[in-house]
C-alpha cells in the first residue's frame, strides 16, 4: 500500500492500555458516589402469567430498604428500541411473558439487604400456558404473548426482486435446503449496570452503554423530559456485541428509584440476568432454494425464514430485516425473493449480536451452495468465484457496492490455505471449507426517525499546542476506536498520536454520535473526526503563512512540523504555530459531523441494509474430525478481508480474531438451553460453553488491498463483517470431513457423532440390501444358467 | 448473587475442628476450598447455618512418600497434585487428571478432599484414585477410621461420610500395576465438566494383562467400578479386539442419563471409546 500517511496504518499502541492492564481503568460497576444505594430487580419465574396481586409491604419494612416501586410507580409509557414496535413496559402490570420478566425493584443500603428485600415482595400469579416453541408460535390455539399481535406474529416481510419463479424454471438445476440456527447470547465479560442520580430536575447516567446517544432519546422521552436535561456517561466497557445497545430496566427503574430516594442508585445484572435480559442471536429457521445454470451460475434465490423473537421486539424487526437483506451482498443474482415471520414467543427478548441478522442465514446459504456445488461436481472455491460480486454493483435489493474484492479474497485465501493441494490429498476424517461475508460500514438510517448528522466530533487544541484532545460521542466498547479515531485525528491535523487525548462518550460534553452497533465508528465518527482534523489544520496553516510569510496553500503539516512543499527549508513545530494562534486568535478548535447520503430503494424496509460501503471476506477452515466421538479439533483458519484502508493493523486483526472467535463458538460450541417451563439451564458460563484461549486455533489473518471511495481515507468496516462467514465455513469443513451435513447449529460433537453413526448405519443397510439382491440375482442367474448355458459366468468382484 | 448469612469458624486443628463439628451437628459445613460448597449456596441449593473453614489446618496440604504408599492430605489443591514431582514420578495419571479440571483460578482453591467428598459422578479425581486402588481416613471427635475410597460412594451423589467427619488423608498404596490413565470427554479444553470419563489402571506381563481396574465417571448417578469388564481381560493376550469387547462390557454395566452436556446413547459411546482407548494408553505408556 503506497501512501505516505503518517500516523494512520501504524500499529500505534492502544490509548488506553495501560489503564486497562494495570486495572485501573475504572468499569461502571467499579464506580462508588456518597450516599449511593443498590438497586435490584425482581423478575418473574413463570414464562407467561397473570399477575394478580403485589404486595411489597414486607419489603418495605426490611431496615436497609430505602425504596420498594412496582409498575404503579413508574411511566407507563412502552419502549423499545425499534420505533415500529415499542411493547416494554418499565415493569409488567397485567402480565409476565417470560421468565426474567420485569416485576418491581428495590433501592437498599447494600447488595444483600437487596436480595432479602426481593424476597419479601409477594407477587400472586396465575400460571398461563406459554408460547416457547417459535416453529408453532403462529400456529391456531397458541397462547398469545400480547394480545394485539394476532398468532404471534411480531413481523412479516415479503420482499420480491426480479421473477423468481422464472429463473427458477429456466435453471438447469434447482436445490432447496433447510437449516436451523440456534439462539447463542453475547456474554460479553462486563456485566451491565448504571448509576442513576439526580441534581435537580436533571438526570444523569453512567451506563455500560453501547450508545450513550440512544439512551438519551430513550430516557428523555420515557421521563417526558428534554434530552439536554439527560446526560448519559459511558465509563470504561467491557463488551457489548449488540447486547448493551438499548436502554434496560437498570436505567429506567435506576432513574426512579434514585428520584424517589434522592440518592445515587446503582443498579446491575449478575450473569444469570444477563442470559434472561438477553438481546442475543434469534433462533432462525431457515429454508433456501437456489437455481443455478450449468456452470454454477446462480440464477435465483428463495429465503423462507422464521424467527423466533421472544417476548418483545427489541432491535429485532431490524434483525429479520437483516437476514434477508444482506444474503446477495457476496455474491451477484438478479432474482431474489424474502420471506420471513419473526414470531413472538415466551422467552427472553432477542436482538442484535455481532453481524446482526447475517451470520445464521449465511450459515445456511453457504452450506447449501456447497450442496449446490457437491451435486454439480464443482470444487467449492469455484462456484464461489464465478458468482463473486463485482464493485460497483448493484444488489437486487438496491443497495449499492463501491469496492469489493471478495474475488480477491477467495482467490488469496485459496492460496493461504493450500486449499487445491489439501482439497485432493486431505487424510480420512480431514476436511477443509470455505465461506464468504459481508457487512455494512455503519446502517444507512438511524435506529429512531431523525435528521440529526450519525457523527459530530471536535477537536481543541491545547493552549500551547502540546496536545490535542478529542471530543467524540462514539463509543470505545472494547474494539479500540478511541485509539482509532485518535490516529485518524492525528492524521488529519498533521499532528502525533502520541499527543492525542480523548474525551468520549458523554453526551453533556461531547458532540452526537451514535455508538458502536453496525460496524459504523471507524467509517462515520472518522468521517466527522477526519473533517474536525481538517479544519484545525487550515486555521495552522493559515496562522504558519502569516508566520513565514508564505502562501498557505504551499504549505503542509505533517507529524508536528509545519514546511513549505516547495522550497523545504525553514519548517516550524506545530505547537509554535498552534500557541501563536491562541495568542493572536483565540482558541483552536476544529468540529466536523458526518451524515450519509441517501440510500436505498423506494420498497417496504429498503432502508434496513443500506449503508454507505460494505465489507468483503473469505474464510478457510480445516478441521479434523474423531469420528468414534464427534470431537471436532479446528487445524487452522486462514481469514482474508477487503475492509478498505486499514487504520491500526494490530487492531483489525484483533476484530479477526475476535470475530472468529464468536463465530467459532456459535458454529460448535455455544447454544442456550431452555426446560419446558421457560427456564434457560445454562444462564452461567460453565454449562454456556464460550471457547476459551486454549481452544483457539491458529489463525492467519490477512487484508487484500482495497480503497473505499466514499470513505475517510477510503475505510471500511471489519468489526462484525468478520463473525459472517464462519459458521457457514465451519459447516462446510465438517461436510467436507464426514461427507454428509449436520442441518442445525450448533454443530455439536454429540451431533457429528449422531450423523456419521447415521451415515454408517445407513451404508452398511445399503450393503446388506444390495448383498440380498445379489444373492437372488445369483440364484435367478443359477436357475437360468441352468437353462441357458450360453450366459457367462458371474464374477465376485467384476473388474 | 445472594449468599445466605452463616456463622464462620476456622479451628486451629483437626482436633478443634472435630470438636465444632461434633457440637453443631447438622448445622454445620465443612468448608474447604470453597468452590463447591459457595456456588451451592449462591444458588440456593445450600444454606447452612455455620461454616466450619479448614484453611488453618496445614497438615492437611501435605503430599508424601511413606514405605509401602503415598499420602495426599485431603486439602491439597488440584495445581499442588499437578505440580507435585513426586505424584508426577511415581503416577503421573493423576496430576494428568488434576489437570484437565477446572481452570487455574478453580485449580488454585479446589482440593482433593472437597473433589471426594462433594460426592458427585462428574468429579475427575476420585476415578484414577479409585483405579489406584486407593483408600480414605476419616477423623472426627471420635476417632479415625478409613475406607477403601471405592466403598465411599453410594446412590446418587451420595457418600458414606458420617456428620462429624473430616477426611484427613488419602493413601494409594504400593502396588504391582505398570500403568494407569485418565481419559476425560469434555466439550471444550478448558473448564469443561466430563461427559463421560474412564481412568484404569493395569498389570501387564508380556502380552497378558494380569490385573485391570476400569472405573467410570459421569457414566452412571456415581462414579463406578465395572468389574465385568475388567474380568474379561484378565489373563488374556492383549489385542485390540480385546479392548474393544472390554470397552463393550463397560459401556453395557454403564448407566448414563440424559443431561445438558449429552444424551444418554451418547454418553454410554463414549464410555466404550474412552474405556478401550485409556486401556491402550495405560498398556502403552505405563502411568501416563
Ligand atoms: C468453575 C468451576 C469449575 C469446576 N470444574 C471442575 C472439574 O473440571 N472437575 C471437577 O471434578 N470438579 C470441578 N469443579 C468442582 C470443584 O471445584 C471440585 O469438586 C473441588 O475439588 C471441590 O473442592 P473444594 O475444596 O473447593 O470443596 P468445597 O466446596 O470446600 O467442599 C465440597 C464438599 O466437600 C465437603 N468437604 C470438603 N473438604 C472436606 C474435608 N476435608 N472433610 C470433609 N468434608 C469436606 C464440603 O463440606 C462440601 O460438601 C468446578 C467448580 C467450579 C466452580
Amino acid at each position: 500500500m503506497s501512501d505516505n500517511h503518517k500516523v494512520i496504518g501504524r500499529s500505534v499502541p492502544r490509548i488506553d492500555g495501560p489503564e486497562k492492564v494495570t486495572g485501573a481503568a475504572k468499569y461502571t460497576g467499579d464506580l462508588k458516589f456518597p450516599n449511593m444505594l443498590y438497586g435490584k430487580i425482581l423478575t418473574s419465574p413463570h414464562a407467561h402469567a397473570r399477575i394478580l396481586s403485589i404486595d411489597t409491604s414486607a419489603a418495605e419494612r426490611l431496615p436497609g430498604v430505602k425504596a420498594v416501586i412496582t409498575h404503579k410507580d413508574v411511566p407507563t409509557l412502552k419502549y423499545g428500541l425499534s420505533p415500529a414496535r415499542w411493547d416494554e413496559s418499565i415493569f409488567c402490570s397485567d402480565k409476565v411473558r417470560f421468565v426474567g420478566d420485569k416485576v418491581a425493584a428495590v433501592a437498599c443500603l447494600d447488595e444483600d439487604t437487596c436480595y432479602r428485600a426481593l424476597k419479601l415482595i409477594k407477587v400472586e400469579y396465575e400460571v398461563l400456558p406459554a408460547a416457547l416453541d417459535f416453529l408453532h408460535a403462529m400456529d391456531e390455539g397458541q397462547p398469545q404473548v400480547h394480545e394485539e399481535y394476532a398468532r404471534n406474529i411480531n413481523t412479516e416481510i415479503h420482499q420480491e426482486f426480479g421473477d423468481v419463479e422464472k429463473a427458477l424454471a429456466e435453471a438447469h438445476h434447482v436445490r432447496t435446503d433447510t437449516f436451523v440456527g440456534q439462539r447463542t447470547y453475547q456474554s460479553p465479560i462486563e456485566p451491565h449496570s448504571a448509576i442513576s442520580m439526580w441534581d435537580g430536575e436533571k438526570l444523569t447516567i453512567y451506563s455500560s452503554t453501547q450508545s450513550p446517544h440512544y439512551f438519551q432519546h430513550y430516557i428523555a422521552r420515557e421521563f417526558d423530559m428534554p434530552m439536554g436535561d439527560v446526560r448519559i456517561i459511558k465509563p470504561y466497557l467491557g463488551g457489548g456485541f449488540g447486547g448493551k445497545l438499548e436502554p434496560t430496566g437498570l436505567e429506567f427503574a435506576g432513574a426512579v428509584l434514585a428520584k424517589l430516594t434522592g440518592r445515587p442508585v446503582r443498579t446491575f445484572y449478575d450473569r444469570a440476568e444477563m442470559f434472561a435480559h438477553n438481546r442475543g442471536r434469534h433462533a432462525q429457521y431457515m429454508e433456501i432454494t437456489t437455481g443455478v445454470d450449468k456452470d454454477g451460475k446462480i440464477l435465483a434465490a428463495k429465503a423462507n425464514f422464521i424467527m423466533d423473537g421472544g417476548a418483545y421486539t427489541s432491535l429485532g424487526i431490524a434483525s429479520a430485516y437483516y437476514a434477508g437483506a444482506l444474503l446477495p451482498l457476496t455474491y451477484e443474482f438478479d432474482n431474489y425473493q424474502f420471506d420471513m415471520f419473526r414470531v413472538y414467543t415466551n422467552l427472553p427478548a432477542c436482538g442484535a449480536q455481532r453481524g446482526h441478522g447475517a451470520p445464521q442465514p449465511k450459515y445456511a446459504f453457504e452450506s447449501h451452495l456447497d450442496n449446490v456445488a457437491a451435486d454439480l461436481g464443482i470444487d467449492p472455491m469455484d462456484i464461489r468465484i464465478i458468482n463473486a460480486r463485482r464493485p460497483n454493483t448493484v444488489t437486487p435489493n438496491d443497495f449499492r457496492v463501491n469496492s469489493c474484492k471478495i474475488k480477491e479474497c477467495l482467490e488469496r485465501v485459496r492460496v493461504m490455505s493450500g486449499w487445491d493441494e489439501k482439497k485432493k490429498n486431505l487424510p480420512h476424517g480431514r476436511g477443509i471449507g470455505v465461506a464468504t461475508g459481508s457487512f455494512v460500514t455503519g446502517a444507512g438510517y438511524p435506529i429512531y426517525r431523525t435528521d440529526l448528522p450519525h457523527a459530530a466530533a471536535f477537536i481543541k487544541v491545547c493552549e500551547d499546542g502540546t496536545a490535542a484532545t478529542l471530543y467524540t460521542g462514539s463509543v470505545d466498547i472494547g474494539q479500540g476506536s478511541d485509539t482509532v479515531l485518535c490516529q485518524m485525528a492525528a492524521e488529519a491535523m498533521g499532528y502525533r498520536y502520541e499527543q492525542m487525548k480523548i474525551v468520549a462518550a458523554d453526551t453533556e460534553i461531547t458532540p452526537l454520535d451514535f455508538g458502536a452497533y453496525a460496524s459504523r465508528q471507524t467509517y462515520m465518527s472518522g468521517a466527522a473526526v477526519k473533517q474536525a482534523g481538517e479544519e484545525v489544520k487550515r486555521q495552522i496553516l493559515d496562522m504558519a503563512s502569516s508566520m513565514l510569510g508564505l502562501p498557505a496553500d504551499d504549505l503542509d503539516c505533517g507529524d508536528g512540523m509545519i514546511f513549505s512543499k516547495s522550497r523545504g527549508g525553514k519548517s516550524l513545530t506545530f505547537e509554535e504555530v498552534a500557541r501563536k494562534h491562541f495568542v493572536l486568535r483565540g482558541p483552536l478548535l476544529g468540529r466536523g459531523s458526518y451524515t450519509p447520503p441517501k440510500l436505498g430503494g423506494s420498497f417496504k424496509g429498503a432502508a434496513v441494509g443500506t449503508s454507505p460501503a460494505y465489507s468483503f471476506g473469505a474464510q478457510v477452515g480445516e478441521v479434523a474430525i474423531d469420528e468414534e466421538t464427534g470431537e471436532i479439533s479446528v487445524v487452522g483458519i486462514w481469514d482474508v478481508h477487503d475492509c478498505g484502508k486499514v487504520i491500526n493493523p494490530r487492531l483489525l486483526h484483533g476484530q479477526v480474531h475476535g470475530a472468529l472467535y464468536m463465530g467459532m463458538g456459535e458454529a460448535v460450541w455455544e447454544e442456550v438451553l431452555f426446560d419446558d417451563k421457560g427456564r434457560i439451564k445454562n444462564a452461567e458460563l460453565a454449562n454456556y460453553r464460550l471457547l476459551t484461549a486454549v481452544d483457539m486455533p491458529p489463525i492467519t489473518s490477512e487484508v487484500v488491498d482495497s480503497y473505499e471511495p466514499s470513505g475517510p481515507w477510503g475505510v471500511k468496516e471489519v468489526g462484525e463483517g468478520a463473525t459472517n462467514p464462519t459458521l457457514g465455513m465451519f459447516s462446510n469443513a465438517i461436510f467436507d470431513a464426514m461427507g454428509v451435513r449436520v442441518n442445525s447449529l450448533p454443530l455439536s460433537y454429540e451431533k457429528v457423532w449422531r450423523a456419521l453413526k447415521e451415515k454408517r448405519e445407513r451404508e452398511e443397510a445399503a450393503q446388506r440390501e444390495q448383498d440380498a439382491r445379489r444373492e437372488a440375482q445369483g440364484r435367478r442367474a443359477d436357475a437360468q444358467r441352468e437353462t441357458d448355458p450360453a450366459l457367462p459366468p458371474l464374477y465376485a468382484n467384476p473388474a | 448473587m445472594y449468599v445466605p448469612d452463616f456463622e464462620y469458624h476456622a479451628p486451629k486443628s483437626v482436633a478443634e475442628a472435630c470438636a465444632i463439628l461434633a457440637e453443631l451437628g447438622d448445622r454445620a459445613t465443612v468448608l474447604a476450598g470453597g468452590t463447591d460448597v459457595l456456588h451451592k449456596m449462591k444458588v440456593g441449593k445450600l444454606a447452612p447455618e455455620h461454616l466450619v473453614s479448614l484453611k488453618h489446618l496445614d497438615e492437611l496440604r501435605d503430599i508424601r512418600e511413606e514405605p509401602g504408599r503415598v499420602v495426599i492430605g485431603a486439602l491439597a489443591s488440584h495445581n499442588q497434585i499437578y505440580t507435585s514431582r513426586l505424584l508426577q514420578r511415581r503416577y503421573l495419571s493423576l496430576p494428568m487428571a488434576a489437570h484437565t479440571m477446572a481452570s487455574n483460578q478453580i485449580c488454585n482453591l479446589g482440593t482433593v478432599g472437597g473433589n471426594i467428598v462433594n460426592g458427585v459422578p462428574s468429579a475427575d479425581l476420585p476415578p484414577i484414585l479409585i483405579a489406584l486402588n486407593a483408600s480414605i481416613r476419616l477423623t472426627s471427635a471420635h476417632g479415625e477410621r478409613t475406607m477403601p475410597l471405592e466403598d465411599f460412594f453410594h446412590g446418587s451423589a451420595q457418600t458414606r461420610i458420617e456428620q462429624g467427619e473430616i477426611l484427613t488423608e488419602i493413601e494409594i498404596p504400593d502396588q504391582a500395576s505398570t500403568g494407569s490413565t485418565y481419559l476425560k470427554f469434555g466439550l471444550r479444553r478448558s473448564g469443561a465438566l466430563a461427559v463421560a470419563a474412564a481412568a484404569v489402571s493395569v498389570q501387564v506381563a508380556g502380552e497378558t494383562l494380569h490385573g485391570v481396574r476400569i472405573v467410570l465417571a459421569s457414566a452412571a448417578p456415581t462414579v463406578i467400578r465395572v468389574t465385568g469388564a475388567e474380568r474379561s481381560l484378565v489373563g488374556r493376550r492383549i489385542d485390540d479386539d480385546l479392548l474393544a469387547e472390554a470397552g463393550y462390557l463397560a459401556a453395557q454395566a454403564s448407566s448414563p442419563r440424559d443431561s445438558i452436556r449429552g444424551s444418554a446413547e451418547y454418553r454410554r459411546n463414549l464410555v466404550e471409546v474412552l474405556t478401550k482407548r485409556a486401556l491402550r494408553k495405560a498398556i502403552d505408556e505405563g502411568h501416563a
